[in-house]
């Protein structure tokens, strides 16, 4: 069974974005990101609309994970999500 | 590079003052603290206010206002719920392990 693709949308300036980047890393869970504020800013703008499109949040991280979202920084639902453990 | 330690200083000064009039305090992770306080001051520099460095601006002024740090006063109901501001500068007096504070989106408040 093929994983859902794994999106994030991040902040550089945003600490529980930076470790939702470490939590996947380290589980080497395939994921694309975008750190929207270091983006030009009509691209951010366009970017950060989608994000609250999908998620309906204008607080970060977000993650989708196929039809999921996940906002905010929760290795649980992550984890439920990704069918994965962290750090076993 | 500019030395902003000054300005760490002060916004912590002041922040201190403010958040405890509210019944939170700077979270007891210091790390979490300064590396908080290094990105409000580059915020600030950038767009004369410490925006919320977990959240982005909209370019709406009334929405904008509300991320200005500390917003806790802006987010009341969801900031007690978690116990914790948004992007964890803040806690409630209270709270001695803010490792166990989870994020609770907004739209489940």
């Amino acid at each position: 069974m093929s994983r859902p693709k794994v999106f994030l949308y991040a902040l550089s300036t945003c600490p529980w974005c930076r470790k939702t980047k470490q939590l996947l890393t380290d589980t080497k869970v395939e994921f694309d990101f975008v750190d929207i504020d270091l983006l030009p800013d009509d691209e951010a703008d366009a970017i950060a609309d989608k994000a609250y499109e999908v998620s309906g949040a204008r607080v970060f991280p977000i993650v989708v994970i196929g039809d999921d979202v996940v906002v905010g920084y929760d290795p649980d639902k992550l984890a439920d999500l990704l069918k994965v453990g962290w750090g076993s | 590079m500019a030395d902003t330690v000054p300005r760490k200083q002060a916004l912590h000064y002041f922040w201190e003052r403010i958040v405890d009039q509210i019944g939170y305090k700077f979270t007891p992770d210091e790390e979490l603290v300064d590396f908080l306080l290094e990105q409000e001051v580059a915020l600030e520099e950038k767009f004369e206010a410490p925006y919320c460095p977990c959240q982005r601006r909209t370019g709406v002024w009334a929405q904008d206002m509300q991320i200005i740090c500390p917003c806790i006063p802006y987010h009341r109901e969801h900031y007690d719920k978690m116990r914790r501001c948004w992007c964890g500068l803040f806690v409630h007096k209270d709270v001695t392990d803010p490792d166990a504070l989870k994020q609770i989106p907004p739209d489940e408040v």
